[in-house]
């Protein structure tokens, strides 16, 4: 058996054991993962002069994977994924926990052990007040287009277009399409299309997509490959970044003003424009897009016939089509928004639209301004389940159960922690730069070199990496 | 307490018992023909047991089961049931499956229709585990604290591993009463 196998089987026992007491078995979920794809690929990572760099990689594969910041890799096998550190604590900075003030000793690191990601984000820092200093990603599998963002995790399986989104997990199973916020779990077997978002003593926000329905957009049962209208959505766009990863010197496709940034591993096409301050991450892609002001696009998003007024928030994973946004409005994590050309949907300025949501709809849909979206909507009738206004939400001091959705504590908490959270991700992107202050990552990003990694392309040791430690 | 098991055990022939394979509604009769048997006694009946083709136990049925089972199972109530685990307070969560209850979808869930009858009790039974069973020839004194240690209204009580009758938690503590009065009474009374 070659080293990348042994490697393989490794990592499937290691996630096996933690998960027996859930009685969950990954081996048929990544059986279908095809090795030989993994030799194929270059890995590649940037230097920046805003950003910390320290990478350490141990006997793994990296194809195709992307790597920012500081990073350590060991023992694991990561394809197509990208470790962007570049939103890392550093040495010095004070993490706010509850009642408390906690001082980083040491700078942050992403470590990833005895682990298989593939098409994986994993960004942000730790949250995890145990661990400041170390985001770890250990004895895990994560399937395609996954999130893993602020999360350390351990011992555990996230299916395909899941999100783990600033919760420490310990041994548990998230299923497809699930999205969770929650702190810190362990145990856990989160059921397919689940968005938990709760912030303990504060609220509970709980909404459970219809299965049926769900599996229309993603399914992925053990045996067979993931299916669905996501898949093939993303699969009809795979070409368009064989380019810009085949070619070294790409020029930009559109004029980008001096204060935004457009990454040279997106794709752009047909009459798009980019306003200041905006921001579009690496694997975006973007056709007849509009963007205005501070608009930012993050990893894995697309944008197509769609037009976002400005200080949008497009969170990973997120796709637009056919749908015009006014201003401010947040699009979470892995939302699937599309309209159709004669009949578009419209999002009112300052809406909130809830991570993992799917708009799906034939006729014209309009969600007016200040409102906050969650789940499945596939007619304007949905929206009766499915929507209301923040500020009537704001007032929700016990429980709200509405269709699939169920909240119980402080509405004003809930809509406060979002808003807090979308200003600050304008704020961390660039969306406010001044021309002098306020930098973010649409203005520190500009100045991305580009180096690439190769693994041994023959023997035994065909498709593992050398070990490669690189310091500044 | 110098008695053993089996002095007290209710034996499995006079126990309420069906078979796998059968209905919902035939668990019921046999549970409701076993407390007409026992009507005069103190404790009745409150669990079925489940026997195969070879007369041997492998399941039981208690009240609560036979309720469960007729619970309104949908995708909604399945949501509604598993919101304890992500952190619901059980206010909430006895309120929301209130409002489910009420609505018209499930009116009058508690009168099944013909299709909750005809469920099959494998469907539904409680298998044995390991700590269930108790042999005949323990003493009372053993059986009790194995009631309170397992936390169990009632043993599967065996004979050379095979079940042979039911303990129920209720005639052990008959015996308890009685073996306090017989303290008591001995001591003299009180002055």
């Amino acid at each position: 058996m070659k080293e990348i196998e042994k490697l393989f089987s490794r990592i499937v026992q290691r996630v096996n054991i933690n998960l027996r007491e859930l009685g969950f078995d990954a081996t048929p979920y990544i059986q279908i993962i095809p090795i030989n794809q993994m030799v194929k690929f270059y890995g590649f990572y940037g230097i920046t002069p805003h950003h910390p760099l320290n990478f350490k990689f141990k006997n793994s594969n990296l194809a195709g994977s992307y790597f920012l910041g500081r990073c350590q890799v060991n023992n694991s096998l990561l394809y197509k994924s990208d470790i962007r550190g570049d939103e890392l604590k550093k040495k010095g900075d004070l993490f706010q926990y509850s009642d408390y003030e906690i001082s980083v000793v040491d700078n942050e690191e992403i470590q990833v052990e005895d682990s298989l990601l593939i098409k994986t984000l994993v960004h942000n820092f730790s949250h995890d007040p145990e661990s400041l200093e170390r985001f770890f990603i250990k004895d895990t599998v994560s399937m395609n287009h996954s999130n893993i963002h602020g999360a350390p995790c351990e011992g555990c399986f996230i299916g395909v277009f899941a999100t783990a989104d600033l919760t420490t997990m310990h041994d548990c199973v998230i299923g497809n399409f699930a999205y969770i916020q929650a702190g810190e779990i362990s145990h856990l077997n989160i059921p397919h299309g689940t968005v938990w978002v709760r912030s303990p003593g504060e609220f509970n926000f709980y909404y459970q997509h219809p299965k049926d329905k769900l599996q229309e957009y993603v399914y992925f049962a053990a045996g067979s490959p993931p299916q669905g209208k996501f898949i093939d959505f993303v699969a009809d766009r795979k070409e368009a970044f064989q380019r810009v990863f085949d070619v070294v010197n790409i020029e930009q496709p559109v004029p980008v003003p001096s204060s935004a940034s457009l990454d040279r591993y997106s794709v752009t096409r047909g009459q798009t424009t980019i306003g200041e301050n905006v921001l579009v991450a690496q694997r975006a892609y973007l056709q007849n897009a509009s963007l205005g002001k501070g608009v930012n696009v993050q990893e894995n998003c697309f944008i197509i016939n769609s037009s976002l007024e400005g200080k949008d928030v497009t969170a990973h994973g997120a796709k637009i089509i056919e749908a015009d946004l006014g201003s401010m409005v947040f699009v979470g994590f892995n939302s699937f928004l599309r309209g159709r050309p004669d009949n578009r949907l419209t999002i009112g300025e300052n809406s909130i639209v809830m991570p993992h949501t799917i708009i799906d709809v034939n006729g014209a849909v309009t969600i007016p301004p200040g409102y906050l979206v969650w789940g499945l909507i596939q007619s304007e009738e949905d929206l009766e389940t499915n929507s209301i206004s923040i500020e009537d939400f704001a007032k929700v001091d016990t429980r709200l159960a509405m269709g699939n959705m169920f909240f119980e504590g402080n509405g004003a908490s809930f809509v406060e922690a979002f808003q807090h959270r979308i200003k600050h991700i304008l704020e961390a992107n660039g969306a406010f730069f001044n021309g002098a202050e306020k930098k973010g990552h649409a203005q520190k990003n500009q100045y991305i070199s580009f180096n690439t990694i190769q693994p041994y392309p023959e023997g035994n040791k065909k498709g593992i990496f050398p070990t490669i430690v690189i310091k500044p | 307490m110098n008695q053993i098991v089996k002095d007290f055990m209710v034996t499995l022939s006079d126990y309420a018992t069906t078979y796998r394979g059968s209905t919902l509604y035939e668990a019921v009769l046999a549970l409701e023909t076993a407390k007409k048997d026992v009507e005069l006694t103190v404790h009745p009946h409150w669990i079925v047991l489940v026997l195969d083709e070879n007369d041997e136990v492998v399941g039981k049925l208690s009240q609560l089961n036979l309720l469960m089972a007729l619970e309104p199972k949908t995708e909604y109530t399945a949501v509604v049931d598993r919101l304890d685990k992500f952190g619901f307070s059980s206010n909430f969560v006895a309120s929301i499956r209130e409002t489910s209850l009420n609505s018209e979808l499930i009116d009058n869930y508690l009168y099944p229709d013909n299709l909750a009858m005809e469920m099959k009790v494998d469907d539904f039974m409680k298998t044995l585990s390991e700590n269930e069973f108790i042999d005949e020839n323990t003493t009372l004194n053993s059986a009790a604290h194995q009631f309170s240690i397992r936390k169990r209204l009632s043993l599967l009580v065996t004979s050379e591993g095979k079940v042979v009758g039911v303990l129920r938690l209720a005639d052990v503590f008959s015996a308890l009463i009685a073996a306090m009065k017989k303290a008591h009474n001995d001591e003299g009374e009180p002055i």
